[in-house]
């Protein structure tokens, strides 16, 4: 998605807007550029990476500037569409992340004013609106150009003669970063944490006043005061550390995500006040919403809840959960995000909210937006995720879910204590499979030579293996499904054969004797098997052409064994096939977008 | 001196089955990996630019060192593939070393002392210390503090000075490396050719671990030093004497004694009554079950022991469940490692991931290899591959 950054201060801004928007490009991106404010605004952008970018850039001097990496909405990839954009003067320059709805009528009606336009995107009517208000006050000027405009945005305003920028925010993501005698404006925290760890997030329908030692902020007028956070994460959390791709090394702290989530929540020496209450209200289902990964977290929960709370759930895809359903009374709403700003779910959110649901949230960023709107806020200590394809923060999810759902439990104390134990065991287990990556290399070089793969599981793992199919076509571009196991032979047998092949997940509990059927009927067809299993199981080695192995849990955990077995397997093949694993062609980390 | 090559590929073959699944320098003492001590020191010393050269499980090095921030250092990693030797790693670096630079192990404990006068040394350099085993080392024939020759493990030593592995360089080693493996290799061919290596001693802290059991007396070498440091919950009625750290949500229940040092790491669960003597490292996330007693042992993250059990001059690795009545006591044991016995007073030594059923006897000196299972009420003993099923 776009992301944003604004300098003000005492340093040239070339640099610093440079180097954080290096570390916007993790929310994917086709074009990038910067604008620097002295007397006048210079402007570089073009439809390439951050590298090229700055190594074809002249010196641009100046103290106050914006940048933006830009992910293409309205308008194609090119350098006319890269922002920042201008108004006619070139004296007003803006950057932007989020959708102009109205666009086409403001354009037609400043075009009929005599504006200039010079791109097809929807951003530059923000320039020339304020440009049209614009008598020396550029913060009403912002204000009042604002109010003309529906849609979402966060914006930074920069313009010539002007020692301030102008920031607003609605419905996408913006932070201020608190410097000394220098302030910093972002999408996001890992753009400026080389710089400040002190931070402001900006709520919806703030505009913003900086200066290099003043933050104003306002919202309807009236001047309001945003808490200053402190943001515990290092720029070390946020770089590579002798790992070659950013996914690996999020696949390896898996192991320290789970003891740190479990840690928060699990040795709370004092009982959540907040939850108990919503024990106490009376919860006759549950509705969880998600997207992407998040969403396959969330179907495991529906098997967590059911078994725990022996209450339905209904999971649902939150842009989905936008268009239709009537949400029946009496529901707990449980939205799971790993930004907190993916714009379907804040959208869904509002609509449960607006009819009176709660909802709580399980988030992994601090302060974000969803965190805003959420009657209460589960944090999962996964840290900052930057590859694309997300892998700890699926797996805190999970271990967020399995403490909630263990802490109201209606199972007996044996069984609660055999799963207690079962929890305490995870980072051992997490990591056994991260040291049995030799196998998984060698499937994954075998996959690598394939187009279409099946991944098939039957219950809690049948998440699991629509969570292997999503992470192996994110990042390898093999087109991969997940199927439930028993619904193959409803269609896709069609497409099985030598050029088909299947991972089965086959667990150790009731679904076994099903999935070894299912096995059986799908070598009849010839289509290669690679089998995830535990230690030892004898029985599958004869079956399949490969296995690989698993340590033996509790079949309710055994999704975090698998899935990491899966992600490994996909980071590989990607690998193999050489493909830019961090930054996928087309994908954005988070969606704040419709 | 700016920079410090510290060498960590290494695996320590002697050490399995701790070194099946981490590289020797991740080896866990005194609540921290072998490295971390290395690279603490150097920045205590004001070498902050690192090169780490990794190779066998590198990536336990990578998930725990990172970038380096944490302590204050920036690691670049480079990779030796194929644990030939230490020259051979050090040459790994060569593409990112200074002019002049510091060759660490980074499976030898060593502290801010130990270098603090050999960081201003002028190159080519060795640091060298008297030990009483020099036979397990390179010995260091030395003429007016200037190096003869490098003996390494001879039958008999002619001196009991002995090289640390700590090295002073400049790029000019580069070109002796060839196709020699070994750093001492390399040093006798540059004597031979004329060049002048100089010596310089040390009294510092240098600890070599070769076997599993050196864990125990490094682990007690290193605890003593550590300092006090209460956090988590201490309920009432616990006991705690000489220096004791408990980590951040660690709980520890009432009616237990803790006898220092001890240091027990973060988000554990022990007692109520449960009795920890000197010299005792507990790891993160462990549960230590009511009327259990371990004394001078090392516990690995994730360990879940049961009730009554007695574990005594014992290590066990990550990861391990134990149910109750586990007896680890400790006695005069021969232990076989490779073709040697070796004499001495030691409990069980478990390796990572195992599972113990109720009322498991370990007879002194056992090895248990990784992921093995016994059932309950059996006896272990001798050395058992890793995955062993003692049913």
């Amino acid at each position: 998605m776009c992301g944003i950054i604004g300098y003000i201060g005492n340093k040239e801004a070339q640099s610093i807007l440079l180097s954080s928007l290096g570390r916007l490009e993790y929310r994917g991106y086709d074009s990038c550029g910067i604008a620097v404010a002295s007397s006048s605004i210079k402007v570089y952008k073009d439809a390439v990476r951050v590298e090229p970018l700055a190594k074809a850039m002249p010196q641009l001097s100046g103290t106050i500037g914006i940048g933006h990496t830009r992910w293409a909405t309205h308008g194609k990839p090119s350098q006319a569409n890269a922002h920042p954009h201008c108004d006619c003067q070139d004296k007003i320059a803006v950057v932007h992340n989020g959708i102009i709805s109205n666009f086409h009528l403001l354009k037609q009606k400043l075009i009929s004013e005599g504006h200039n336009f010079t791109s097809e995107t929807d951003t530059e009517v923000i320039p020339h609106l304020i440009e049209k208000y614009y008598d020396g006050d550029l913060e009403k000027a912002v204000e009042t150009a604002l109010h003309q405009v529906k849609g979402s945005y966060a914006i930074i305003v920069l313009a010539a003669d002007e020692t301030k920028l102008i920031v607003a925010k609605k419905d996408s993501p913006l932070i201020i970063g608190i410097g000394d005698r220098e302030n910093f404006i972002a999408s996001d925290v890992p753009a400026i944490l080389d710089y400040t760890n002190r931070v402001i997030y900006l709520e919806d329908g703030d505009i913003g006043v900086v200066t290099s030692d003043e933050i104003r902020i306002k919202k309807e007028g009236r001047e309001v005061d945003r808490k200053e956070h402190k943001i515990l994460w290092s720029v070390e959390d946020a770089q590579k550390a002798g790992y070659e791709h950013f996914m690996l090394k999020e696949i390896h702290e898996q192991p320290k995500v789970i003891r740190d989530t479990l840690g928060e929540y699990a040795q709370a020496t004092e009982p959540n006040v907040d939850l108990e209450r919503i024990r106490d209200a009376g919860i006759e289902s549950i509705l969880i919403l998600a997207c992407g990964t998040s969403y396959h977290a969330a179907l495991i929960g529906k098997y967590i809840v059911e078994e725990l709370l022996r209450i339905p759930v209904r999971v649902e895809i939150a842009s989905e959960l936008n268009y239709y359903g009537q949400i029946p009374a009496g529901t707990l709403a449980i939205a799971i995000t790993q930004s907190g700003e993916t714009a379907d779910i804040l959208r869904a959110m509002k609509r449960l909210k607006g009819v009176g649901g709660r909802v709580l949230a399980i988030i992994n960023v601090v302060g974000s937006s969803a965190s805003r709107i959420a009657d209460q806020t589960i944090y999962t200590r996964a840290g900052p995720e930057i590859s694309v394809a997300a892998t700890k923060s699926f797996i805190a999810q999970l271990m967020v879910l399995y403490w909630l759902m263990m802490s109201y439990s209606k199972v007996d104390a044996r069984r609660l204590a055999s799963m207690l134990l079962g929890l305490r065991e995870m980072p051992g287990k997490v990591q056994q499979v991260l040291d049995n990556e030799d196998k998984i290399l060698e499937c994954a070089r075998y996959l690598s030579a394939y187009e279409n793969v099946f991944f098939i599981g039957r219950g809690i793992n049948f998440p699991v293996a629509l969570e292997g199919a999503l992470k192996l076509k994110e990042i390898s571009y093999i087109h991969a499904e997940g199927y439930a196991a028993g619904e193959l032979k409803h269609g896709p047998f069609a497409l099985l054969g030598p050029d088909a092949p299947v991972i089965a997940i086959v667990t150790q509990d009731n679904t076994y004797e099903a999935m070894l059927a299912n096995i059986k009927e799908i070598k009849a067809r010839g289509s290669p098997l690679i089998a995830l299993a535990k230690e030892e199981d004898g029985t599958i080695e004869e079956l399949a052409d490969s296995v690989i192995t698993v340590p033996k849990v509790d079949a309710i955990f055994s999704p975090v064994v698998n899935t990491i077995a899966l992600q490994l397997l996909a980071y590989y093949t990607a690998k193999e096939r050489g493909c830019p694993i961090d930054f996928p062609r087309n994908l954005a980390k988070s969606v704040t977008v419709e | 001196m700016k920079q410090a090559v510290i060498l960590a590929a290494g695996e320590g073959q002697r050490l399995r089955p701790f070194t099946v699944t981490k590289p020797k320098s991740m080896l866990s003492i005194a609540g921290k990996p072998i490295v971390q001590y290395v690279v603490e020191s150097l920045a205590q010393n004001g070498i902050r630019n690192i090169v780490l050269v990794v190779g066998y499980r590198k990536e336990q090095v990578l998930d725990y060192i990172g970038a380096g921030k944490q302590f204050g250092v920036d690691i670049t990693y480079v990779t030796q593939e194929k644990q030939l030797g230490t020259a051979h790693a050090l040459a790994q670096a060569k593409a990112v070393t200074e002019s002049e630079f510091l060759v660490l192990p980074g499976d030898n404990l060593i502290e801010a002392d130990t270098i603090a006068q050999f960081v201003t040394t002028k190159p080519e350099a060795v640091l060298v210390k008297k030990v009483d085993n020099p036979t397990r080392y390179g010995v260091v024939t030395i003429d007016s503090d200037m190096v003869k020759n490098i003996t390494e493990k001879p039958r008999e030593a002619e001196s009991n000075i002995v090289n640390t592995g700590i090295y002073a360089f400049t790029t000019e080693i580069f070109s002796f490396v060839k196709a020699e493996l070994d750093i001492p290799t390399v040093l006798n061919n540059m004597l031979a050719k004329g060049y002048p290596i100089n010596t310089m001693e040390t009294d510092g802290t240098w600890l070599d671990v070769v076997y599993p059991w050196d864990i125990l007396s490094l682990n007690d070498a290193v605890l003593g030093q550590i300092p006090a440091n209460l956090e988590g919950t201490i309920e009432k009625g616990v006991s705690l004497k000489g220096l004791v750290s408990v980590g951040k949500g660690t709980m520890i229940r009432s009616n237990s004694y803790i006898a220092g040092p001890v240091v027990i790491g973060t988000n554990c669960d022990i007692g109520p009554t449960v009795c920890i003597l000197p010299a005792t490292d507990i790891g993160d996330n462990v549960v230590i079950s009511p009327f259990t007693e371990i004394k001078n042992s090392v516990i690995g993250n994730d360990v879940n022991i049961g009730p009554g059990c007695i574990i005594e001059n014992s290590v066990i690795d990550k990861g391990c469940v134990i149910k109750g009545h586990f007896a680890a006591y400790s006695d005069e044991a021969d232990v076989r490692v490779d073709d040697e016995y070796h004499k001495m007073d030691v409990g069980a030594m478990l390796g990572e991931g195992c599972s113990l059923g109720n009322s498991v006897v370990a007879q002194p000196g056992v090895i248990l290899g990784n992921y093995s299972q016994v059932q309950a009420l059996k006896l272990i003993s001798g050395r058992l591959p890793d995955k062993s099923l003692v049913f």
